[in-house]
């Protein structure tokens, strides 16, 4: 490509932040080459700067950074030294941006397609009605259902994926030059996913528009980028087209990336003629005055196995959580513990009750108390369930950050916002471990965290699992991490368990045709995936369209 | 020696044009403009108003370096305090240990000062509590502390030791009339007689006691009764949070100052009363704070790790959701008893509060309002000082404030 072609170039960007009242580089110099119609990857760990790019590809730093050296030069245009009216006039109408999550930056108040006009109305490129007309005519494009009545509604009344086709559409209410997408996808589930890439992909075809595409997750990159960017703590691991990066990666960091999803935990089997740990019987259960969310659920847990929960967001996996812990009391059938019945509410269940099932949750942050310290968090469990005290407290929390691979010496005195979200989980996990429960509810746990990061602790929950014999109802949305941990799988949809078994048997044909749609949903790192699926299968057959056809069916 | 005028004009000049070029010369574009705005200003006003206007200028601005210089080294003085972190051996010996420790060094004190008991012991505790909260963290975070929060704490810090001490540092009683009413100041008296003939200062100095130690214990029995109702409502939830909330909106809805009116000429103006209108007025705006706030935290993942641990009620108000809503807490404090105190100073202004001869700054601004209309500044004085208060928590509680919503500074 001729340099003319150039749209976006990034040379030596330096930005910094501000903190412990010193500016810290953030950004130690990246380089960036972007053509016209060209679709870019920024991909690399939290932390690794893929954001900061993307905004200050605008020109903008966020609050408590700074643009401290380089240039940006859009389209001939100097960035850094532009003033603010200008860089205003090129955000919107030459550069969008599409955030991670569309229900968060929509306006509640304002009807979407009210929201969709107001760029082009703001730079006087077209009149409303004008601007309205081409807003359907571009969620017709996108494949949004009802597209002549979809925009008149509120941002809540429509679907997450719907939201983030809507987004997608809005920035390209004026055709813009270059689209920056932050993580558009990953707040969503595996088969809402494809039809946001499936759209994505097709709008920025049609227009020929440069973009570029920030995400943690490889395998959707593959599908997307023509040219991948791999980013590691502010600097530039390595460049590549697409093709090239995927067969042949040159640096190590890469090589580690690429490897991630090699660990699997051997398949263990149900011991015979031994009652299960946690029987769920028929249950149903819902929310005060909703409808019903479990029905007629019905599973087994047996000691020192780990049960994979997987299904779409609202399939009820959480609300069965919710049921076995008892927080959420089922209104019909029964939870057995070792064959007896455990009270539904667990304001009705004793101490010991209580000790024997654990939670890890998704979110580490929201926890973990932020202002009470590593000892106490994970001493209080020892101390209310067994009352040690003294030394011998001390002494049962050094043993737990033992068993969770953090020097005690280091962590016992610290507070959970100075720690990083890998160890987090892992204080999390050490909670759950102080009370000597026999049965953890994990949920979700490794969604929240980056690929290696997310391994480390599947391998830790494996590890202590053969230790200390422990039996997981393991929740989560990502099949990779079935594949990797789980000895049985239940798959639920719409508050129905659709299939159960093993897990070998789950991942060879012939499957419930929900069980297939969720397979067929997960991104492969083949650059093609997309393509030969979306050829297979159709385009009106991916997503919420194929899931809504099982469930008429 | 004595600086003739010209003398004074020509070096007032030369030492603000001096300031605006080496401003120029180095750069620093904000002294520059000041310095030339103010040399510009000065042209003018010189011409008005002569050259007893530049030396109104030139106090104004020593005054205001002088409380900048204050509030600077007083800063500096609390980091340096912090950094050396002396409370660290407070914080980990028992507080059994702690509290004999007090009571030890308040019986000595006192017995070597002859100064009275209570007033030691109460100075001692005030040390212990702001020794010990002052480690390397504080450190860190007072150094983001502008200066205007630095001049707050200082003239907070004047205040108490006035309050405290106030009668070895008055040199009258507070109701001890030693001269003719109205009489103006002498090297007796450094503000003058009130309207009985007693000194104004010493009243100035008690005042501190009295009105700033009503409003604080009110404050205080608002935020134990609003605070506590909040936390357990935002705990319990259901039809008891429905109830406090209810209840919380009918004692809102009655104006404020009626009702404190109301009560205090049912059941007489005295001390315990006032303490508990007020409290009763203000409990429900620290109810509706504390009950946001701990609504915030209680849907939390902890408060549910916690809750099916088996915690009762409360080891989760006290360790889990107490800490996490102290910041909006303790700002809401400072906000709070600036209110009660401008509430308490107005029931004395209209007779109800503390009652004669107990000096307090609202009473002795009503007492000797008449000299307005000869010209004398007395009964502003109490005014100022209630003024110079509320405007120093408030420049504390901006920066908690700050602090608590999580801003950086650019």
């Amino acid at each position: 490509m001729s340099e003319k072609n150039v749209l976006l170039k990034i040379r030596g960007l330096k930005i910094q932040g501000y903190s412990d009242e010193t500016w810290v580089d953030i950004i130690k110099g990246v380089d960036l080459t972007l053509h016209r119609g060209e679709v870019m990857g920024l991909i690399g760990e939290s932390g690794a700067g893929k954001s900061t790019i993307g905004a200050g590809a605008m020109g903008y730093a966020r609050d408590g950074t700074r643009i401290s050296e380089g240039s940006i030069e859009f389209d001939g245009m100097e960035l850094t030294t532009a003033s603010e009216s200008e860089k205003r006039a090129l955000r919107g109408a030459r550069i969008a941006y599409v955030a991670q999550s569309a229900a968060a930056s929509f306006n509640p108040a304002h009807k979407i397609i009210d929201q969709h006009t107001e760029a082009p109305l703001q730079y006087r490129l077209k009149k409303r009605m004008e601007a309205q007309e081409d807003a359907i005519d571009l969620y017709n494009r996108l494949r949004l259902p009802n597209p002549e009545e979809i925009g008149f509604r509120y941002p809540h009344q429509v679907s997450g994926g719907q939201l983030q086709r809507a987004m997608t559409a809005m920035a390209m209410s004026c055709r813009p030059d270059l689209i920056i997408f932050d993580e558009p996808t990953t707040a969503l589930d595996v088969t809402t996913q494809i039809e946001v890439l499936a759209a994505i992909r097709d709008i920025v075809e049609q227009f020929n528009t440069a973009a570029l595409y920030i995400t943690h997750d490889l395998a959707v990159v593959a599908q997307m980028a023509d040219t991948i960017k791999v980013l590691l703590k502010g600097n530039e691991v390595e460049e590549a087209p697409t093709e090239e990066m995927l067969s042949n990666p040159k640096e190590d960091y890469t090589k580690s990336l690429w490897a991630v999803r090699s660990f699997e935990s051997p398949q263990r089997y149900r011991p015979k003629d031994s009652t299960p740990l946690i029987a769920v019987k028929n249950v149903d259960a819902a929310y005060t005055g909703g409808p019903k969310i479990l029905d007629d659920v019905s599973f087994d847990i047996y000691e020192g196995m780990t049960v994979a929960v997987v299904g779409e967001s609202g399939s009820g996996k959480s609300t069965t959580a919710r049921v076995i812990t008892g927080l959420l009391p089922q209104s019909k059938g029964d939870v057995l513990f070792k064959g007896e019945p455990f009270p539904p509410d667990y304001r009705n269940r004793n101490k010991d009750q209580l000790r024997q099932s654990q939670m890890i949750y998704q979110m580490a942050d929201t926890a973990l108390n932020p202002k009470v310290k590593i000892s106490e968090i994970i001493g209080r469990p020892a101390q209310f369930y067994s009352g040690l005290t003294g030394v011998e407290l001390k002494n049962r929390v050094d043993e737990l950050l033992d068993l969770i691979e953090l020097d005690p010496s280091l962590y016992y005195n610290r507070y959970p916002p100075e720690l990083s979200g890998g160890q987090k989980q892992r204080i999390g996990i050490a909670r759950a471990l102080a009370a000597n429960p026999t049965f953890i509810v994990c949920d979700e746990v490794t969604s929240a965290l980056d690929q290696l990061v997310a391994e480390g602790i599947l391998r830790l929950l494996d590890r202590l699992q053969n230790e200390l014999n422990l039996a997981y109802m393991f929740i989560t949305h990502d099949l990779a991490t079935v594949r990797s941990i789980a000895d049985e799988v239940i798959v639920m949809q719409q508050g129905k368990v659709v299939e159960q078994g093993p897990k070998d048997d789950m991942f060879t044909p012939p499957h419930h045709p929900y069980t297939d749609l969720l397979l067929s949903s997960v991104p492969e790192m083949d650059p093609n995936w997309l393509t030969t699926l979306l050829e297979e299968r159709g385009v009106d057959n991916v997503g919420d369209a194929a899931s809504a056809k099982i469930t008429d069916s | 020696m004595e600086l003739t005028t010209s003398q004074f004009v020509i070096g007032y000049y030369t030492f603000l044009l001096g300031v605006s070029c080496f401003g120029a010369y180095t750069n620093k574009r904000q002294v520059f403009m000041l310095a030339f705005s103010l040399t510009l200003v000065s042209f003018v006003l010189g011409i008005v108003g002569g050259a007893a206007a530049l030396k109104a200028i030139a106090i104004c601005a020593g005054m205001l370096a002088i409380a900048g210089m204050i509030s600077f080294g007083f800063r500096e003085f609390l980091i340096q305090i912090a950094e050396g972190d002396f409370g660290a051996g407070i914080r980990n010996s028992g507080s059994s240990s702690v509290v004999t420790l007090i009571l030890v060094a308040a019986c000595i004190v006192s017995g070597v000062m002859g100064w009275g008991f209570t007033e030691i012991l109460i100075a001692i505790t005030i040390l212990f509590v702001v020794i010990t909260s002052l480690n390397p963290e504080t450190a860190k975070e007072l150094r983001t502390a502008p200066l205007t929060a630095a001049f707050g704490m200082f003239v907070i810090f004047t205040y108490a030791v006035a309050g405290i001490f106030a009668p070895w540092i008055a040199p009258f009683g507070e109701a001890e009339v030693i001269s003719s009413a109205f009489a103006p100041p002498d090297e007796n008296m450094l503000l003058g007689a009130d309207q009985l003939g007693r000194d104004m200062f010493s009243r100035i100095v008690y005042g501190s006691r009295n009105s700033v130690g009503l409003a604080i214990t009110a404050t205080v029995a608002a935020f134990i009764l609003g605070a506590g109702a909040g936390l357990l409502a935002a705990t319990k939830g259901g039809w008891f949070d429905q109830f406090m909330g209810r209840f919380a909106d009918v004692i809102m809805s009655i104006p404020s100052l009626i009702f404190a009116l109301l009560m205090l000429s049912i059941f007489g103006p005295t001390t315990p009363v006032i303490i508990c209108a007020v409290a009763i007025i203000y409990a429900p705006r620290v109810f509706r704070l504390t009950r946001a706030v701990a609504g915030n935290v209680v849907v939390m993942d902890y408060i549910e790790a916690a809750k099916l641990r088996g915690e009762g009620m409360w080891y989760l108000i006290r360790r889990e959701i107490l800490p996490n809503s102290t910041a909006p807490l303790v700002a809401e404090f400072g906000l709070e008893f600036c209110f009660v105190f401008l509430l308490v100073a107005g029931l004395s202004f209209l007779g109800l509060g503390i009652q004669p001869p107990t000096a307090d700054w609202g009473s002795m601004v009503r007492e000797n309002a008449t000299l307005i209309s000869f010209g004398d500044i007395t009964p502003l004085i109490p005014a100022a000082a209630i003024a110079l208060l509320t405007v120093a928590v408030n420049f504390v509680v901006d920066w908690m404030l700050f602090r608590s919503s999580g801003l950086k500074e650019q």
